[in-house]
């Protein structure tokens, strides 16, 4: 399966508080393809829907805290491009 | 192999109970399991979707009035709620729930909220543990449009259910005492706060102020230990099989206690009259079952507010002539709305300061009225005592008394029969009624002292507040000095005293009260047999000879010590 995947690091001054949240599922909800978002730590990984506003809220990703955004979909390019881009803020 | 966990929290009312944990997320809405039949499955769904699409539409419009109000900046946080029902997680989940376990809508949602709120709980970012408000925000919405009513319709439960939660109000635990709820356990709150007092004449075993009730969800098996003050979460068989053990011992015991009816006299031959405190209707049969002489303190605001809304005069009437006459001629002091405290809100404003009890009453002269007029009307049928709640002024009480004469000329003038000689009485739980019950002697018949409440107020320490309730104590000098106060004041006006605190109701501090002079008690009827033993085996003269000499000590801890020497000597 093709899919694409990059790193961001969140520029929002309160992270992916609920404000930030509700923006990116409303992106997210523009493509086509299914977006995750996690996290790479491996001492406490974690994924989160990019529709899902609940699970972006727990995945509770801080100020400068690092995300994967990974996309798979027709449009799967311009969304990863679109979504880092929102999140580097 | 169970992941066995203890919790630790206050003693809100002895015994224990084993069932499943039901979390009461809103004090209004407390949902159960209910076991769909097949074919209910798909209807319930679309009852879940028809909730879902009701509040979307609600949200919307709300947000569409918020930007016009306000602008685009406020409305976001009705986008994160709009976002909230499209969202799978929760939507999808909750549809696949009713689906997989043919349950209930209502707890579906609970059992997927639980899930959420406890991964809210866990998160370090305070800003985002916050967020839970939101979804609770939710939650609550949505259990409003499916038309949840405050009581579920049915009559038994499935299990027997702990319920779990921040707050219980005492309200809930009443409106659920006869479903199949065996225990509680209550994150805030302490043994003093209605929900307990409730709780142990109802009884039923509660623990308060649990710190570490979040991380239980609604449908975990618990212990509710009231007589050790803990919680046990996913109790192992060894532990269920202990707990199942002690319950054969305990019924036994119950029944031997239920039997002693032997009368209240002290070793050395003085006699007390000894009391049943009730917070219903309901309880009397018991306590005169139980041979108690008399009701010494009926809560009547738990009956008034019943179905949560104000009844009308003519059942009030039918109810407090059922009271009487379930009394067999015993007294049955009712006490008037006591409303203010913490039935009502928790909004941050101290209730216990603020207008309660007959300042409630005065205010709300319409509601006192109906009271009273009921009360009136329905004395023909027994011995009634009227008691008036929370006085603190002599103006308070001359309003008090000038409604209760407008109420009698009404009925006079209706040519409607009432017992003219019902006493009234003034409950002695505010410092000025302490200090001025003398002044007030002249005006009524009878007192009681509300030892809770004088405490609180006394010692200024907040019965719900658990960084304080540590300091609550009856030993204090203060408390002694008052007790002997009013005792003093009241001793030539030649007026009745009744006790009917929680002091009265442990069996040292209510040594005291009979050393003091106070020969009148009421307790909950829990602890009347206790008090009956204890009354039977102390003697009065030696009672009179410790109060002399706690009343000279200085510290709580002393004049406690002193008491338990004396009361436990054996």
């Amino acid at each position: 399966m093709i899919m694409r995947e990059r790193e961001v690091v969140i520029g929002h001054r309160l992270g992916l508080h609920a404000r930030a949240a509700a923006k990116l599922v409303e992106l997210s909800s523009k493509f086509q393809a299914s977006i995750v978002l996690f996290r790479a730590d491996p001492t406490n990984p974690a994924e989160a829907d990019a529709r899902s506003i609940l699970s972006i809220l727990l995945l509770s990703a801080g100020y400068g805290s690092k995300v994967g955004v990974r996309a798979s979909g027709v449009d799967e390019e311009q969304a990863v491009e679109s979504i880092c881009e929102y999140l580097a803020g | 192999m169970t992941n066995e966990r203890v919790i630790h929290g206050v003693v809100g009312s002895v015994g224990f109970a084993v069932g499943r944990a039901v979390r009461t997320f809103d004090p209004l809405f407390v949902s159960f399991n209910l076991k769909l039949r097949p074919d209910r499955v798909r209807k319930e769904i679309d009852r879940f979707r028809q909730s879902v699409e009701k509040s979307r539409e609600q949200l919307k419009r709300m947000q569409a009035e918020l930007r016009r109000a306000s602008g685009r900046e406020s409305s976001f946080l009705i986008d994160a709620h709009l976002l909230v029902l499209e969202d799978r997680l929760f939507v999808d989940r909750i549809i696949e729930k009713i689906e997989t376990d043919s349950i209930n809508s209502e707890w579906a949602i609970q059992q997927v909220s639980d899930d959420l709120f406890q991964a809210y709980d866990r998160l370090d970012d305070e800003y985002l543990r916050e967020r839970r408000g939101d979804l609770e925000d939710i939650v609550r919405r949505l259990r409003h449009n499916l038309g949840s009513t405050p009581l579920p319709p049915f009559k038994k439960l499935p299990y027997d259910a702990i319920l779990i939660g921040k707050i219980i109000p005492p309200s809930t635990l009443f409106e659920l005492r006869a479903q199949r709820v065996v225990g509680l356990a209550t994150e805030t709150g302490s043994p003093l706060s209605h929900t307990a007092i409730m709780a142990r004449s109802l009884e039923i075993p509660a623990v308060m102020g649990v710190a570490a009730l979040p991380e239980v969800s609604s449908g975990d098996l618990l212990i509710v230990d009231g007589d050790r003050g803990v919680v046990i979460c996913s109790p192992s068989e060894e532990t269920q099989a202990e707990y199942k053990s002690r319950d054969r011992g305990r019924r036994i015991k119950k029944r031997a206690g239920a039997s002693a009816s032997a009368p209240s006299v002290t070793e050395d031959g003085a006699s007390v009259s000894l009391g049943a405190n009730i917070n219903f209707s309901e309880e009397v049969r018991s306590a005169i079952a139980c041979g108690c002489e008399s009701i010494g303190l009926y809560r009547t605001e738990f009956d008034f507010f019943r179905e949560g809304r104000q009844p009308d005069e003519e059942s009030l009437v039918a109810d407090y002539s059922l009271v009487l006459k379930t009394a067999k001629g015993a007294p049955v002091t009712f006490r008037t709305i006591d409303v203010g405290i913490d039935q009502k809100g928790w909004d941050g404003v101290n209730p216990n300061l603020g207008v309660r009890g007959l300042r409630f009453c005065l205010e709300n002269a319409h509601v006192f009225k109906k009271q009273l007029r009921s009360l009136y009307r329905a004395s023909v049928n027994g011995r009634m005592r009227i008691l008036l709640p929370f006085v603190s002024t002599v103006d308070d009480l001359d309003a008090a008394c000038e409604i209760i004469m407008d109420v009698r000329r009404e009925l006079d003038l209706k040519r409607q029969r009432y017992d003219p000689r019902v006493p009234v009485g003034v409950m002695i739980e505010t410092p000025a009624a302490a200090q001025t019950c003398d002044l007030m002697a002249s005006r009524v018949d009878f007192f009681c002292l509300g030892t809770n409440d004088l405490i609180q107020y006394y010692l200024v320490i907040d019965r719900s507040d658990q960084s304080v309730v540590h300091l609550y104590n009856p030993f204090h000098p203060a408390i002694l000095r008052c007790l002997h106060q009013v005792y003093a004041l009241l001793g030539p006006t030649g007026k009745s005293v009744t006790v009917c605190g929680e002091m009265a109701a442990d069996p040292p501090s209510a040594a005291v009260l009979l050393g003091l002079g106070f020969t009148s008690l009421s307790v909950n009827l829990g602890a009347y047999a206790r008090i009956k033993r204890m009354i039977r085996s102390v003697s009065m003269k030696q009672l009179r000879e410790l109060a002399g000499e706690i009343l000279k000590m200085q510290k709580p801890k002393e004049v406690e010590d002193k008491v338990r020497a004396t009361v436990y000597r054996s």
